[in-house]
């Protein structure tokens, strides 16, 4: 790596001393602001005191926490140092106890940008290696360094990575627009799609969380009305001298607290829409994809193609009559802690997704495909709930509680629920994947690549053996381990065959 | 053990022909006894705290001393004595061109394949009770978030060791 365009301090090959570089210094202000939510843990000690009766102890004992914070901070800071080597990244950190870490170029897998809403004010961002080691706290970052810095670094490990691929990166400065010019659109989001999708996202759970905060600052609020209460919606028609009318027609009111619940499972689902995902991106690198996002905070990762495993795309019961579907990839990487799979289409139709599975080698079944489902008795978990909900109920009744009815209201949902879910369980061999396909309030479809799978179970048990069926579970690198992909109570011949193949298969990649 | 006794070789139960009809090789004989150590060392303890609580709870509310404590005591004998020849003969395995077959279990039965070329690294471990009956087990890892391990208790320690030798020469990264 000796091009100069890179404006980057690489080392010398015969210095002898490595150039040493610190994080930015604004860094230091990030640690004053992240400092805020950190000095709750002090506030037991600050009650206290107050409760000792010393309240003149209080803010002295605040002074002091902060400014022995803040000392902590600033010997981290100097303490932290780290080199970009020719081929390698070597961080030093640690005040007391030193840690020296040696990342070679080849090993990271994965350089990610992420900017906090005042990292973006500084201009600073944090740079993340993610080497696959595994376990979020072995990967390492740069917490936090200038953007552009941030930007030539990762130029600098992703042009070391693709010398073979592409010979000639070099004399581009290595800023955001060139960079867009270079790598491929595959999918973005204007306002317009944004608002669509959050209109899509209507949201009950966000909804319930709103009323429980009105329920909870009912009492705090400047102005004494609950959106919810009907009781509210009179009182507000009465100001009006609309009272009579309104108590002639009560179900007004009760429109009114219908339209608000629904405006704001509405304006919640467009607001978190517009935050995840305002200015989305997807764009082709040569050996990855690259995604932006973010309003407050922007994050921006990518996703080596040779790293993905599956593919899943899901939709909603309601938005899949519009053609509306979402595609997740899932990597060895997990998507910034909080997600298993990475989403790459947050919403889009089938035209807008082909091509970015095409890029992943990866492609859906046709409209032709033969899908065969599972044995009915999976739905027995689901019956065998509804009759110990029914069991319950009757229990509750013999006892006199009269909340055993809402059981037996249950009993005839969740049996039908376990039936219909059962039906929607289907799979698909397309020669070199497996499509398995499950859910009717949110089906998805997973693309599993034969070339993925590192292990199969074949599991049987006491009912399923009876009938003559097999389940069958993939081992997959990456996702979650509660969501493992699986094809559930299908005749025992059929799994052994489809195991046989995909081990065959398996076995030449 | 009088279940085996009484198992014959064309009954559909016996877990032997289970193995058999599966192409599957059974755990060391002496699995049995490791696992019947552990059983004794996890249900005597149990049993004992059970006729404690027995003994000092029943006289209090007048209930029939003496059942908590029979009851617990013919568990633990079941559960020592009968229960783990039939878990041990459940376990099989099979080393075969290129794979790793482990099935356990027949109530729920599970049979996992491993091909070699996914194995990340192998353990061989021996716990104390193992060692006693100079068997290890192996734990083949893979890079899968299911299955992550892959364990096969009751092998004689030379075997597990001549496995893990098969198996290594298998491994092969196919990283980028």
């Amino acid at each position: 790596m000796t091009d100069g365009a890179v404006p980057l301090p690489v080392v010398d090959a015969g210095a002898d001393e490595p150039a040493w570089q610190r994080l930015h210094a604004a860094t230091l202000a990030l640690a004053v602001v992240k400092l805020g939510p950190r000095s709750l843990n002090f506030l037991p000690a600050l009650a206290a005191i107050g409760i000792a009766g010393r309240w003149a102890y209080v803010v002295p004992a605040l002074l002091v926490f902060l400014l022995v914070s803040l000392v902590f901070a600033w010997a981290a800071w100097l303490r932290f140092r780290f080199h970009v080597g020719t081929d390698e990244v070597v961080i030093e950190s640690g005040v007391f106890a030193r840690q020296h870490r040696t990342i070679p170029f080849d090993r990271i897998q994965d350089v990610s940008i992420e900017q906090g809403l005042v990292a973006r004010a500084l201009g600073i961002a944090k740079v993340g290696f993610e080497t696959g080691a595994g376990g979020k706290e072995n990967d390492a970052s740069l917490d936090s360094i200038a953007l552009d810095a941030a930007q030539a670094l990762r130029t600098t490990i992703r042009t070391h990575r693709s010398v073979p691929a592409v010979p000639t990166v070099s004399g581009s400065a290595p800023d955001a627009p060139v960079e867009a010019t270079e790598d491929r659109l595959l999918f973005a989001m204007g306002p317009r799609r944004l608002f669509v999708a959050g209109l899509f996202n209507f949201s009950l759970a966000a909804l319930a969380v709103f009323g429980a905060a009105m329920q909870f600052f009912d009492d705090l609020l400047p102005f004494d009305f609950n959106i919810f209460d009907p009781r509210d919606w009179i009182d507000i028609a009465e100001d009006y001298g609309l009272d009579a009318w309104v108590a002639a027609h009560r179900w007004v009111a009760g429109m009114g607290a219908a339209l608000s619940l629904i405006f704001i499972g509405f304006a919640s689902g467009v607001v978190t829409m517009v935050f995840a995902n305002w200015g989305f991106r997807l764009t082709r690198e040569p050996r990855a994809l690259r995604r932006t996002r973010g309003l407050t905070t922007r994050t921006d990762v990518a996703i080596p193609v040779r790293r993905v495993q599956a593919a899943i795309v899901m939709t909603g019961w309601f938005r899949r009559r519009f053609g509306w579907h979402e595609l997740r990839l899932q990597s060895l990487a997990s998507d910034g802690g909080k997600e298993a799979d990475h989403q790459v289409v947050p919403f889009g139709q089938y035209d807008e997704i082909d091509p970015v599975l095409a890029e992943i080698a990866i492609r859906r079944p046709g409209e032709q495909a033969e899908w065969q489902r599972s044995h009915g008795i999976i739905a027995l978990g689901g019956l065998a709930g509804a009759v110990f909900a029914a069991v319950g109920g009757i229990i509750a009744l013999a006892l006199g509680q009269p909340l055993g009815w809402l059981a037996f209201a249950a009993v005839p949902l969740i049996a039908a629920g376990a039936i219909v879910g059962a039906r929607t369980h289907r799979w698909t061999d397309l020669g070199d994947q497996l499509a398995i396909r499950r859910g009717i309030w949110k089906p998805r479809v997973t693309l599993l690549p034969f070339a993925s799978i590192q292990s199969v179970d074949l599991r049987t048990d006491f009912v399923q053996r009876p009938l003559g069926l097999a389940s069958l579970a993939f081992g997959v690198p990456g996702g979650s381990a509660l969501s493992a992909h699986e094809i559930p109570a299908i005749p025992a011949e059929t799994a052994q065959a489809l195991r046989a193949r995909i081990l065959a298969a398996g076995g030449r990649a | 053990m009088t279940d085996i006794a009484a198992a014959h070789p064309t009954d559909p139960f016996d877990p032997a022909a289970i193995n058999a009809a599966e192409g599957l090789d059974p755990v060391d004989p002496a699995f049995t006894h490791v696992l019947r150590v552990t059983a004794l060392l996890n249900m005597v303890p149990l049993a004992i705290g059970l006729s404690v609580a027995d003994r000092l709870l029943m006289p209090a509310i007048d209930g029939p001393y003496g059942l908590v404590t029979t009851l617990a005591w013919l568990v633990a004998a079941a559960v020592v004595l009968v229960f783990p020849s039939r878990r041990a003969q459940r376990w099989g395995f099979k080393i075969g061109e290129g794979q790793l077959r482990v099935a356990r279990g027949w109530l729920f039965r599970t049979d996992t394949i491993v091909p070699f070329v996914r194995v990340q690294h192998i353990d061989v471990g021996q716990g104390p009770i193992e060692r006693w009956f100079g068997l290890s087990h192996l734990i083949v890892h893979t890079s899968g978030t299911h299955n992550s391990t892959v364990t096969l208790p009751g092998l004689p320690a030379d075997l597990a060791a001549a496995m893990r030798e098969t198996i290594r020469r298998h491994i092969q990264t196919d990283f980028a």
